[in-house]
């Protein structure tokens, strides 16, 4: 019978039999019919009087010259009206834009005429029609910042203190670093592993704690901080995969390169290549795949600056941080380790052009600065637990191209058995808890 | 190479659905500001602080007046409407009345504009209404339970045990005649004392209960104010407290009274959750009777302090015309409702209604209602 069935499947011209074709739409015929049925008459399986409890979540307090307003959002299972607004547990009168009425997942502003004390903490409460009180407590009322130039161009100045120049003053170390011994260069190699795990692990705890206090619990917000960064990791993994394939199949064989390694997995043979005229998949791979994984680093770190322009930004809007120059030089200290973290695969490639060094420098950089506009004038804590888990994915790509990379040159001596690697990620993770401290 | 291909194809899938539904989340907003034709104006209650205007919805609880269809009570009929119940005579002299008290428990009602909360009534409102007997009267209410649990009435003063309304409830669909005679004359109330007792007290089975002496006392404009409070989240704190069930109400509709007339207010706490409640008054002074059994007072004061279910007796009268403020002196408990306006008025032609001679007149209807229309008055913001 199978067989017939196959034979006819085969006999198809798409290559797919009616029967199988039925089989195909039956569960979305059944599964629509049934979303159907329990949107248009619900109560047709379950009867309960019991009403669900409404939630409402207070996303955002912003204070102004018009008063205190709360950015809430109806996050419960049906739909809720805005009854009463409250600052301190003290009832004030207050509008709702655009309507107090909100559906399932609707946003409305909550503008509480209200003289308010700059430094002074806040509680905010929203009251739903059925009594319901819901609560946001703000550690220090400051004026929001508003997107005007003056504004934009001080977060601005931020993000290039905290993003780009301490990125740029790391890129300066590359000569120096081409000049290192393969375990010196396996050292500086782990170390950049080192702070990049840390920066991993500090994006998700990061987006993790504003998932649990700032977004209710319809969003799913955790699984969706794993769920973005596996994505993330996945699709950066295939890209990188294909850029480094790329850029293989495209390097010319005539190069002249100077590889502390080879194929031979021989570490500190020097190779002056017998094999120039017809290189290697592998020896073409030691040329281009250093300036792939660094291109990778570079636009992980990106991600991660992104994340952290907007946590700044947002902070300032917040309320929760008065920038202090003690605080960016934190971020500039901290922040001059990814500098070195891009430069450091490349230390035994062929010789890097230094707009391309710029261009790295930039691309890892600059989202600083976008970070902290969008952070800080549109602050939305959904957006920033999505990049936060974007930049964590993007980093653990990119510590696992650096290790396969490592493994790779390494050859036959495995990664953990060289002390100057689990020094230099101890060391690295290290650094980056340090210089982590001062912010 | 085509598996690798397939995961970045789902990866991208997913986030193409990803950031449509994030997009939808957040375009909602805009999409839904479609009445953006009126223009209102609110804040401005306190000196000094901004009066904005807006195109969506005002919410104001000091400002507005909820639909009387849905209201707890009307307070400015409440304020005033004494019962006296149904009198008769029994052939040795003693004066009967009796009253009905309908219990309920299922109904929803407004208690602050806009909030909506599972109310447990007598009557159907909260506070109960106030009942009022003479010392001696021989005074009858009977308890038709309407809810759907056990309720039973307590009433303070003297009484027998099986009178007291505490080891025997009345079923659902159950009733119940309390009998006993008023005394002593003083200021008490009644509540419900099934257990929790928290739970049927706080969703707002209590009411007022006056007992006037022999000899009466003298005329006044009288007003009944019962301190209570709303937990409508049912974390034990209250939400809400008022004068007489609705928050502000009096504050955007004054207690109108007379300048010189003797004013006395039949104050009594029956606050949950929060030990200790007080009253305030503005730019006067009262004389407070403690529980209202003493003709003579116990004090002269501009404020007093209540525990959970003390009450007093005040009276004053104001040499001055204008506007007062009376409010709980516990800041908190003011800005969350409890808080009201006097509106003293000069001009004895003004007709502020002459329904004011409320002294004690027997009323013989179940349910007194007292002619008094509360005036219409404008509602004022500030307190200024």
């Amino acid at each position: 019978m199978e067989r017939e069935e196959s034979k006819s499947n085969i006999r198809n011209t798409h290559g797919i039999s009616k029967r199988t074709v039925l089989f195909g739409v039956i569960p979305i015929v059944v599964i629509g019919a049934m979303i159907i049925l329990l949107l248009n008459s619900p109560g047709i399986l379950f009867q309960s009087s019991v009403k669900p409890l409404p939630e409402i979540s207070i996303e955002k307090v912003e204070f102004s010259d018009r008063g205190v307003v709360a950015f809430v959002r109806n996050t419960g299972p049906s739909n809720t009206t805005i009854a009463q607004a409250d600052v301190n547990d003290r009832i004030y009168p207050a509008a709702v834009e655009p309507n107090k009425i909100l559906t399932r997942l609707a946003d409305a502003k909550v503008i509480i005429p209200f003289v308010w004390n700059t430094g002074e903490p806040y509680k905010i409460g929203i009251t739903t029609e059925d009594g319901t009180r819901f609560e946001k407590a703000v550690k220090t009322a400051a004026p929001a910042p508003h997107p005007t130039a003056q504004q934009a161009s001080t977060f601005a100045i931020i993000g290039t203190y905290v993003g780009i120049i301490p990125v740029m003053m790391g890129l300066v170390w590359y000569p120096f670093i081409r000049r290192l011994s393969p375990n010196k260069y396996n050292f500086f190699l782990s170390l950049t592993a080192g702070l990049l795990v840390f920066l991993g692990i500090d994006a998700l705890l990061e987006s993790n704690e504003i998932a649990v206090n700032a977004l209710s619990s319809a969003f799913n917000a955790q699984i969706l901080i794993v769920m973005v960064a596996i994505i993330t990791f996945i699709s950066l993994l295939y890209v990188s995969q294909r850029l480094i394939e790329r850029a293989t199949n495209r390097s010319k064989p005539e190069i002249q390169f100077n590889t502390g390694y080879s194929s031979n997995s021989e570490p500190d043979l020097e190779v002056s290549d017998t094999k120039s005229s017809s290189p290697t998949s592998f020896q073409r791979q030691l040329l281009v795949r250093p300036i792939a994984i660094s291109m990778m680093i570079a636009i992980g770190i990106g991600l991660h600056n992104f994340g952290e322009g907007l946590a700044i930004g947002a902070a300032v809007l917040l309320g929760e941080v008065a920038l202090s120059s003690f605080l960016i030089l934190g971020f500039t200290l901290h922040n001059t380790t990814e500098g070195l973290a891009i430069v450091a695969p490349m230390a035994k490639s062929r010789r890097v052009p230094i707009k391309k060094l710029v261009m790295m420098g930039l691309i890892a950089g600059g989202p600083t600065i976008i970070g902290t506009w969008i952070g800080g004038f549109l602050y939305s804590p959904i957006a920033s637990v999505i990049f936060l888990s974007i930049g964590a994915g993007a980093i653990f790509q990119v510590v696992y191209s650096i290790g396969s990379w490592m493994y790779q040159t390494n050859g036959s001596r495995g990664l953990l058995n060289n002390h100057w690697i689990i020094i230099g990620f101890a060391f690295g993770m290290l650094i980056m808890y340090l210089t982590g401290l001062l912010t | 190479m085509s598996y690798s291909r397939i995961v970045v194809l789902f990866g991208i899938a997913t986030s193409i659905v990803f950031f449509a539904i994030s997009t939808m989340l957040f375009s909602r907003s805009s999409l839904s500001e479609q009445n953006s034709s009126k223009l209102e104006t609110f804040g401005g209650h306190t000196p000094g602080y901004p009066i904005l205007t807006t195109t969506g919805d005002v919410i104001d609880p000091m400002n507005s007046v909820i639909n009387p269809k849905n209201a707890v009570v009307d307070p400015m009929k409440y304020l005033r409407e004494f019962n006296y119940g149904r009198v008769s005579t029994s052939p040795n002299g003693t004066v009967i009345r009796d009253f009905t008290l309908i219990a309920s428990d299922q109904h929803n009602k407004e208690v602050s504009p806009g909030v909506f909360y599972n109310v447990w009534t007598f009557n159907g409102t909260i506070p109960g209404p106030t009942i009022r007997a003479t010392e001696g009267d021989l005074v009858r209410i009977t308890l038709i339970n309407n809810g759907t649990k056990f309720h039973s009435l307590h009433f303070h003063g003297i009484h027998p045990a099986e009178m007291d309304g505490v080891f025997e409830g009345i079923a659902p669909g159950g009733k119940f005649t309390y009998e006993f005679t008023a005394e002593p004359f003083g200021l008490f109330l009644y509540h419900c004392h099934m257990q929790p007792l928290e739970e049927h007290i706080g969703h707002g089975l209590y009411g007022v209960y006056i007992v006037d002496p022999k000899q009466g006392r003298a005329p006044a404009d009288e007003m009944v104010m019962l301190m209570n409070g709303y937990d409508t989240d049912f974390d034990a704190e209250n939400n809400f407290y008022t004068v007489n069930g609705i928050p502000f109400y009096y504050m955007h509709h004054p207690i109108q009274i007379e300048k010189d007339r003797l004013i006395r207010i039949y104050l009594v706490n029956i606050l949950e959750f929060d030990p200790l409640n007080n009253f305030h008054l503005h730019a006067n002074l009262f004389n407070f009777y403690k529980t209202g059994t003493k003709v003579v007072p116990d004090e002269y004061t501009d404020i007093v302090s209540l525990n959970q279910g003390e009450r007093g007796i005040l009276e004053f009268s104001y040499k001055y015309p204008g506007k007062y403020m009376f409010h709980a002196h516990k800041t908190e408990f003011a800005e969350k409702g409890w808080e009201g306006l006097l509106l003293v008025k000069d001009d004895k032609n003004e007709s502020i209604n002459q329904s004011l001679n409320v002294t004690p007149t027997v009323n013989n209807t179940g349910y007194s209602k007292n002619n008094f229309s509360n005036a219409n008055i404008v509602p004022t913001g500030g307190y200024n």
